[in-house]
């Protein structure tokens, strides 16, 4: 079992000074998926991932990382990309990226070879020589990050890669973790770009308060809400809403409700025999962000249940 | 070696060569491999003024002897043989004549009252048994007037042509005398703590670098901490090794450049172990010391979150530090009392204090004992060092600092060790 998976951890259980910070996460990472990791601020991601990584320990739980339950003895064919970015500021960025590699087991010499590679597959060539010190904070942020694949790595974990890029920036990083996946690594990344998540991950794991809220494909996710129907009336009258299924709220481009279990047809029907005309109908599967929202405000409401796909 | 410990040793390599290279070549490293003449030229500049004063103030001194012309000329003679007694920097202060008026004893007094030079002690009345006055410094001056009475009454009495001619031949000695046992053994300690202390306060510093660089959380993912401890100690060490090699390598041509005299004074300071021993042991007590050190400044130095802090935090090490020293120093002294066995056993002062033992004493056991007991106290500070680093350095949370320092401490202490 543990082998089809990248990752896989049950009940990871963190404290930090008496507080539980992160309390029965479960993690199970398919090989060969983009997984995302999400949640509000302060969820527990972070401490989560560094549990995974074998960076801290967890006080309870089970994990296995690429089949080995002690996370460093697979150190080797993992890439990281923390949180907070930190590289040496008098190295070149072609040494240091080289040096990310070293750690992991990458000769240096190669890793240099390497890293002028990645660098024009960035489009920043010119900055191979270039002193950390003197490179803007994105640019430095994608020197780290090649950094973490230089020795490329079977497992790619990411921590917000998206924080402070510009669009094209982040473009080019959608680019490179799609690379990252055709060449066959499994890559974990923990995100508050609903948008990001929603093109790049296969699957997904919410936690919020150091809960586990939900696992799933994304579609799953969004299938946790029903569809909602978007409804513009020919004419706008007062009383429409008695026509309409409960929850149905009327705003500037119309009325909007979630579609019932019968499907919108009932409602149409009555809208019709009443003499309401229809300007314009659409039914829409609501997105990863409304999925969020409801997910972890749903827990916010009730600690204890668990919303599971 | 298993695939294990063989990725933490390259990995450990990799952090050691990257902090190697990061202090080596750099304007700061120049400063630290030069200050040793620095702090020499200190040192010299404070012994000169030190001489010059003492100088200035023999030279404005005197020695005033009362006797009667026709004794004057024997008594100069007399005066002139005794002072080849003494070094250039010790030499009784100047001979001055008076002949005596009609009350010597208020004359005498008189000269200490004159202006002009400072009297430090006078003479007067017969040879055979002459008074002598002196003053708060003249003490030894009176003896020297007496022993110049007498000198003359007997080269009177054997005539002033020498009785015996001597022939002076310097040596230099095979083996090390026992007080260059004790020199070797003071520098052996003064050696290992200046060192230590200079590399472990780069280690800090260091330290405090890789925090505002955030790139801990790098290596702490990719590798061990203590491995990542390891590593900047040994990187630290490598530099240390450099000094040491540019230093040693300066010492040992300096006995060629000397003159003969003052190079066989320099081979009379020697360890009583030999030198072939002491060479390995010194490096070992050295690697001991500032591996103790280190894991101390490191472990500390890892809880600092400001450069403020950790200045705070390192004061108290170092001043345990100088305890130590000076405990050393004592047991440098080569005595068999309890403050030497004390500081031969206490772990952060045993590498100082036995490398003192070694320049002191022949025995080789107690050295594999020392080495077996301290390298198992680095195992201990290294193991403890590494945790409190783990956990100081990985904390993002809040909380007042005192108790964020507190909580780590504790759970330095008590933690369980991780894979
Ligand atoms: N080393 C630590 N010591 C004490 N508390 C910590 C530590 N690390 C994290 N915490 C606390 O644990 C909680 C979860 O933090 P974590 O960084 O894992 O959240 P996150 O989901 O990554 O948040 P964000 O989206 O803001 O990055 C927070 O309340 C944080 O204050
Ligand atoms: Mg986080």
């Amino acid at each position: 079992m543990t082998n089809a998976f990248a990752i896989h951890a049950t009940g990871l259980v963190k404290n930090f000074g008496g507080k539980r910070v992160v309390d029965g996460v479960d993690v199970a990472v398919p090989r060969g998926a983009i997984y995302g990791v999400l949640g509000p601020n302060g969820a527990g991601k972070t401490t989560t991932l560094r549990m995974l990584l074998g960076i801290i320990e967890p006080d309870g739980g089970h994990r296995t990382l690429l089949g080995h339950t002690h996370p460093r003895d697979a150190s080797d064919r993992v890439g990281y990309l923390p949180e907070e970015r930190g590289l040496y500021p008098g190295m070149r960025a072609r040494d240091a990226i080289a040096f990310m590699g070293a750690l992991r087991g990458l000769d240096l010499k190669a890793g240099r070879k390497r890293a002028v590679t990645l660098m024009e597959g960035a489009g920043l060539g010119h900055a191979a020589d270039t002193r950390i010190r003197k490179l803007s904070k994105g640019m430095a942020q994608f020197v780290q990050l090649l950094g973490s694949v230089v020795h490329q790595p079977e497992l790619l974990v990411l921590d917000e890669p998206f924080s402070g890029l510009d669009p094209v920036n982040q473009e080019r990083l959608e680019t490179l973790i799609l690379a990252e996946r055709d060449r066959g690594a499994t890559i974990v990344m923990s995100t508050h770009v609903m948008a990001h998540a929603e093109r790049l991950c296969d699957r997904l794991t919410i936690i919020a308060g150091g809960r586990h809220r939900f696992e799933g494909t994304v579609a799953e996710a969004r299938g946790l809400l029903p569809m909602r129907a978007h409804y513009v009336p020919d004419r706008d009258e007062p009383g429409l809403a008695a026509y309409l299924p409960d929850g149905a709220v009327h705003q500037r481009d119309g009325w909007h409700f979630p579609v019932p279990d019968g499907g919108v047809e009932a409602a149409l029907r009555r809208l019709i025999d009443g003499g309401h005309g229809i300007a314009g109908l659409s039914i829409e599967r609501p997105g990863l962000h409304d999925a969020f929202v409801r997910i972890v405000g749903a827990s916010a409401l009730d600690a204890t249940q668990e919303i599971s796909a | 070696m298993s695939v294990r410990s063989n990725r933490i040793v390259r990995q450990t390599l990799t952090i050691a060569r990257r902090d190697f290279v990061a202090t080596v070549f750099t304007p700061t490293f120049l400063l630290f491999l030069l200050s040793p003449i620095i702090m020499l030229s200190f040192g010299l500049v404070g012994a000169g003024g030190a001489t010059s004063m003492a100088t200035n103030a023999a030279d404005k001194a005197q020695i005033v002897a009362i006797v009667a012309p026709e004794r004057q000329a024997a008594m100069r003679a007399t005066d002139a043989r005794l002072r080849k007694l003494f070094g250039r920097s010790d030499q009784p202060p100047v001979l001055t004549f008076e002949t005596p008026g009609t009350t010597p004893a208020t004359q005498a007094r008189a000269v200490f009252a004159g202006a002009g030079p400072d009297t430090t002690a006078a003479l007067y009345g017969d040879l055979a048994a002459p008074t002598i006055l002196y003053g708060a410094q003249g003490r030894g001056d009176s003896r020297y007037l007496a022993e110049l009475s007498e000198g003359t009454l007997r080269a009177a009495a054997s005539g002033a042509r020498p009785l015996s001619a001597a022939t002076f031949t310097p040596i230099a000695r095979e083996r090390a005398s026992s007080g260059g046992h004790s020199q070797a053994a003071f520098f052996s300690v003064f050696g290992i703590f200046f060192l230590s202390l200079l590399l472990s306060g780069q280690a800090v510093g260091t330290m405090a670098e890789e925090r505002n660089n955030k790139v801990i959380e790098i290596l702490a993912a990719a590798v061990p901490l203590e491995a990542v401890f390891f590593g900047k100690l040994l990187g630290m060490f490598g530099s240390a090794v450099l000094f040491v090699g540019f230093w040693g390598t300066l010492a040992s041509q300096l006995t060629a450049i000397l003159p003969a005299s003052m190079a066989g004074g320099l081979g009379e300071i020697g360890p009583a172990i030999g030198l072939p021993l002491f060479v390995p042991l010194f490096f070992a007590y050295f690697a001991m010391a500032y591996m103790l050190l280190g894991a101390v400044f490191l472990g500390v130095g890892a809880q600092a979150t400001t450069p403020r802090e950790l200045q705070m935090l390192s004061l108290p090490i170092t001043i345990v530090q100088v305890l130590m020293f000076s405990l050393a120093l004592r047991a440098a002294g080569g005595a068999d009392n309890w403050v030497t066995r004390f500081a031969e056993i206490f772990p952060f002062s045993s590498p100082f204090a036995m490398a003192a033992h070694a320049a002191n004493f022949p025995h080789v056991w107690p050295h594999l004992l020392a080495l077996a007991w301290q390298a198992l106290w680095v195992g201990i500070a290294i193991t403890i060092g590494a945790r409190a680093f783990r956990r100081g350095v990985l904390q993002s949370g809040s909380g007042s600092w005192f108790k964020r320092r507190v909580a780590t401490v504790g759970e330095a202490l008590s933690g369980t060790p991780t894979p």
